[in-house]
């Protein structure tokens, strides 16, 4: 399962109650209110866990989490540099 | 709609009267005999407080202060000088007892062990929201901060489970503060006056069954720099109209600001306004000297937790 479709997965099934039918890949949380503060500390939580990425206090903005398509490619960056990394440690920048 | 710094300002003396009216009709609709009121040290409810005495009379107001061992020792001095001032009766209760008896303190500290393990009587705790909005822009996550009682501070940023664990604890000691005003009101047959302002109430800053479990709102549609215009005109001792506003609800004392609201009270209530009206954000932008990111930040915000908080406006639901 790619890094999108984990994502989406736990919203549409730990978020939004199995209605994913407003998820689209660009859509704005906070302008759709997609997902709430709670919402937000949960997601935060299951993307460390899941991928074993350390996500920084100044990383939790818009520009990083406000669409399944910014999640994504933060994520995905945030792998990329742990690949990158010669000791493939977990990744905290 | 006009928009201007200024749009706050009120009149206060025909405020004070229209409260004063509203006061009186509805003492007199819920056939009562006054009002009980929980003086926090606060503005909030030191300006509810003085308006219930221009409305019914000193007699008629009686006072609860309840502090707990986590208070700002400072919060029942002042709660009890605005009392002396209006010549009210009072009782202070002490409500640490009560708060044992129910766990809160045993039930948050086991919340924060869960994060810093080494936490003991000996620390004091706070939890807060990222700072200065308008500066930077960050989702709403709750950071709590330690303090060893020797200044060594530790923070992390917190989950849910913790998050729940913390905030359902201290709203006890809100919910246990309501349970003692119910019990003089209906032992006086007197009703329980709120003391939430409308920057609260819009963003659900109060708890439900706890703060917002009263009768009368007298307060709930001004804004919080439109009390601390009234406590001026009502004469609010200087200690409280001068005192940084607090939940007052945590060991490690910290700000409303800091809490909760990530603005200050000034240019946060301008901006409240200004999304509660519409007013176009080039206008906002331009009296108030931010940028078009920094408004559409903030109403982002304040979407955010009216809508997060919309529950605690209603009635529970029920079928027809």
């Amino acid at each position: 399962m790619s890094v999108e479709q984990e994502i989406r997965r736990f919203l549409v099934d730990d978020i939004l109650f199995g209605d994913g039918e407003k998820l689209q890949v660009d859509i704005s949380f906070q302008e759709h209110g997609i997902i709430d503060s709670l919402g937000f500390v949960e997601l935060i939580t299951f993307v460390e866990k899941k991928f074993g990425i350390e996500i920084k206090d100044d990383e939790l903005i818009p520009e990083n989490f406000d669409s399944l398509q910014k999640i994504n490619r933060f994520v995905e960056s945030k792998l990329n540099r742990r690949k990158a990394s010669p000791s493939g440690e977990k990744s905290t920048s | 709609m006009d928009f201007h710094k200024d749009i706050l300002r009120i009149d206060c003396k025909s405020e004070v009267e229209r409260i004063c009216s509203f006061i009186q009709q509805q003492v007199r609709a819920m056939r009562r005999d006054g009002i009980v009121i929980g003086l926090s040290g606060g503005v909030d409810s030191a300006v509810s407080a003085a308006i219930c005495v221009r409305a019914l009379g000193k007699d008629k107001v009686f006072g609860l202060i309840l502090p707990e061992k986590e208070s700002d020792p400072v919060s029942a001095e002042y709660a009890t000088k605005q009392a002396k001032e209006l010549d009210i009766e009072t009782e202070t209760i002490d409500i640490t007892p009560t708060l044992e008896a129910f766990g809160t303190y045993q039930k948050r500290d086991k919340a924060i062990r869960e994060v810093f393990p080494e936490y003991d009587d000996g620390y004091k705790s706070k939890i807060t929201l990222p700072a200065d909005l308008l500066s930077r822009d960050a989702y709403n996550f709750f950071t709590l901060k330690i303090d060893d009682g020797k200044g060594n501070i530790k923070s992390a940023r917190l989950g849910k489970k913790t998050l729940n664990g913390i905030v359902a604890a201290t709203d006890s000691k809100l919910r246990t503060r309501m349970m003692h005003l119910y019990y003089y009101a209906e032992m006086k047959n007197y009703l329980v006056c709120g003391t939430t302002n409308k920057t609260e109430a819009v963003q659900g800053f109060f708890v439900r069954y706890g703060d917002g479990g009263v009768d009368i709102e007298p307060i709930a549609h001004l804004y919080k720099t439109q009390v601390y215009q009234l406590a001026e005109y009502l004469g609010v001792i200087s200690e409280i109209i001068e005192r940084v506003p607090s939940p007052d609800t945590f060991s490690f004392q910290v700000s409303d600001e800091e809490f909760y609201f990530r603005i200050p009270y000034a240019t946060l209530d301008l901006l409240l306004y200004a999304w509660e009206y519409n007013i176009p954000v080039e206008r906002v932008c331009e009296t108030m000297n931010l940028t078009e990111e920094q408004v559409k930040r903030a109403t982002r915000d304040f979407a955010a937790k009216y809508n997060a908080t919309k529950h605690l406006r209603q009635l529970p639901p029920t079928l027809e």
